[in-house]
């Protein structure tokens, strides 16, 4: 077998600004590539992306040369394999689970949308992206996490902060004082909640963590409440703004939706169309083979979730927003050990609260004009505002 | 060929063909059976591939492996007794004509 295609053209500049077109060529012509400027081979079709992220004994997510460690002053969850993963995620897995979400937050969610949503000014023009994506998915992951009294403003700048860090593969010492700041500020809140949550146990993340029975490190709750913290704002208000965008822009579907109360399916579609994470790495542990490729150990492939998803042998017209789909076995959340553990909270939240009571509130809002909102990303991708006019 | 039936919470049964070293989340992805999802792959970090096995067949199923049942607490349905995560039940000449109940709901 022959070594994959190399590609020299593509960098970040084009992927940052529209991927779309790039992963279609790549998934016709050349599905396994190397790209040079990335130094990573891409590969672009759902079955591999699927295979890769399913078979972690090759393709480990514990790679050490990636700026993820310093940005979160930790070794985290999500660079881990095997038993010690799975120790720490199921740490904080209840807290995340159907059940807790039904029981004890769902109505608070409601009445968090209600709020922020009751704000806005009817009749004019607002950056939903700016005034509710973000903050409201913030104020729910302080009670889901238990930080009580963090702030919208903090928990959003945190997010931004770790995400710009462990994205920091230019190593710029600059991104990682800024990191270092947020850790510091993260770790003194945190210390200040260990004997609240000691005292009067309750069912969010932090609190579950310091009250099992054998509880994981320290360092290591504290990790994983900001990798929660890291993926658990900047995607939901990314794909509520995709998924507003997609329903706004086909007033065909969004009556159908409503008609069928099919919000969920609109999630969906929403997230498959353009998904909040668009790639994830992974370090290749032994000489393999993908569609073909000898792939050599020490390699570092990028599993292109938003090519998968766009993949034209499970999906028709792959390219268009379609909520009404017969299937649609995406792959937004992963697949495999490192499946997002905020899947039914982004669904709950995003998918049967936030977007319902929007459209339940400005029966007619419209946006105010298609062609003004930017979308921007390779690693994570969504518009980067949302102007608005509510009615 | 190893027949399994796949009883859905509202009664309707499904029964479908499958191989020796298949499990039985697998084999109703690829038969398109409804109820269970099975979103992470088998990798027993998901619990959307819950099922009750039927009591006849409880014994020669097994118990929960390390690791299941903490998995199965964050399933969205009730758990009983005879609650297993179907990624983790494989297919052995055994099971030829297994009957497993489908949960409510898996999300
Ligand atoms: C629509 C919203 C969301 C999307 C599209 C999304 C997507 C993802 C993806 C693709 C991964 C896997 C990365 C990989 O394979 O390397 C992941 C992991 C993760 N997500 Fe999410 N996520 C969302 C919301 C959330 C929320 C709300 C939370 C927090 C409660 C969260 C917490 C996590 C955690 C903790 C992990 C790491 C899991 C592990 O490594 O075991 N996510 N997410
Ligand atoms: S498929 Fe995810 S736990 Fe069985």
């Amino acid at each position: 077998m022959a070594l994959a295609p190399v590609n020299t053209e593509i960098g970040m500049v084009q992927l940052t600004h529209d991927p779309y077109p790039i992963y279609r060529k790549m998934r016709t012509q050349t599905p396994v590539v190397r790209v040079e400027q990335i130094k990573r081979t891409f590969v672009t079709k759902a079955a591999m992306t699927r295979m890769i992220k399913d078979t972690p004994e090759v393709f480990s997510s514990n790679d050490p040369n990636t700026p993820m460690e310093p940005a979160f002053q930790a070794h985290t969850l999500m660079r881990k394999d095997g038993l010690e993963h799975r120790r720490e995620r199921m740490a904080m897995q209840l807290s995340f689970s159907p059940k807790v979400i039904k029981q004890n937050w769902a109505q608070l969610y409601r009445d968090i949308t209600q709020d922020y949503i009751s704000r806005l000014p009817r009749g004019e023009t607002v950056d939903l992206y700016k005034d509710i994506c973000g903050p409201v998915s913030a104020r729910i992951l302080v009670h889901i996490l238990g930080l009580d009294g963090a702030t919208d403003d903090q928990m959003l700048r945190w997010s931004q902060h770790l995400i710009d860090g462990a994205g920091n593969f230019g190593w710029d010492p600059e991104l990682f004082k800024i990191s270092d700041r947020a850790n510091d500020e993260m770790n003194a809140h945190f210390d200040g909640l260990i004997a609240h949550h000691i005292a009067t146990p309750n069912s969010s993340a932090f609190s579950v963590m310091l009250n099992a029975q054998n509880p994981i490190p320290q360092s290591q709750i504290y990790a994983n409440l900001k990798i929660a913290i890291g993926g658990g704002i900047n995607e939901p208000r990314d794909a509520m703004a995709t998924i507003l965008y997609g329903l706004l822009t086909n007033p065909d579907q969004l009556d159908e939706v409503r008609r069928q109360d099919a919000w969920g399916q609109a999630f969906e579609e929403g997230v498959r169309w353009v998904a909040p994470i668009q790639a994830s790495s992974r370090l290749v542990l032994e000489d393999t083979e993908i569609g073909g490729y000898d792939v050599p150990k020490g390699e570092t492939v990028m599993t292109i979730q938003a090519s998968a998803n766009r993949d034209e042998d499970l999906y028709e017209n792959s390219e268009e927003f379609m909520v009404f789909r017969d299937q649609n076995p995406h792959q937004a959340f992963g697949s495999g050990p490192h499946l997002c553990a905020g899947s039914h909270i982004a669904r709950r939240t995003v998918g049967e609260i936030m977007i319902p009571a929007l459209f339940d509130r400005f029966p007619d809002m419209s946006l105010a004009d298609p062609s003004k909102v930017n979308w921007r990303g390779f690693g994570f991708r969504g518009p980067i505002n949302l102007p608005v006019t509510l009615r | 060929m190893v027949k399994i039936t796949y009883i859905a919470a509202d009664g309707t049964d499904t029964t479908v063909e499958t191989q020796v070293g298949n499990n039985v989340m697998h084999t109703a992805l690829s038969n398109n059976v409804a109820g269970i999802v099975g979103e992470c792959g088998g990798a027993m970090m998901c619990a959307t591939c819950h099922c009750y096995v039927d009591e006849a067949w409880a014994d020669k199923v097994g118990a929960q492996i390390d690791g299941e049942e903490d998995m199965l607490e964050c399933a969205a349905a009730d758990i009983r007794p005879t609650s297993r995560l179907s990624c983790q039940i494989k297919i052995t000449p055994e099971l030829d004509g297994l009957v497993v109940h489908l949960p409510e709901s898996q999300e």
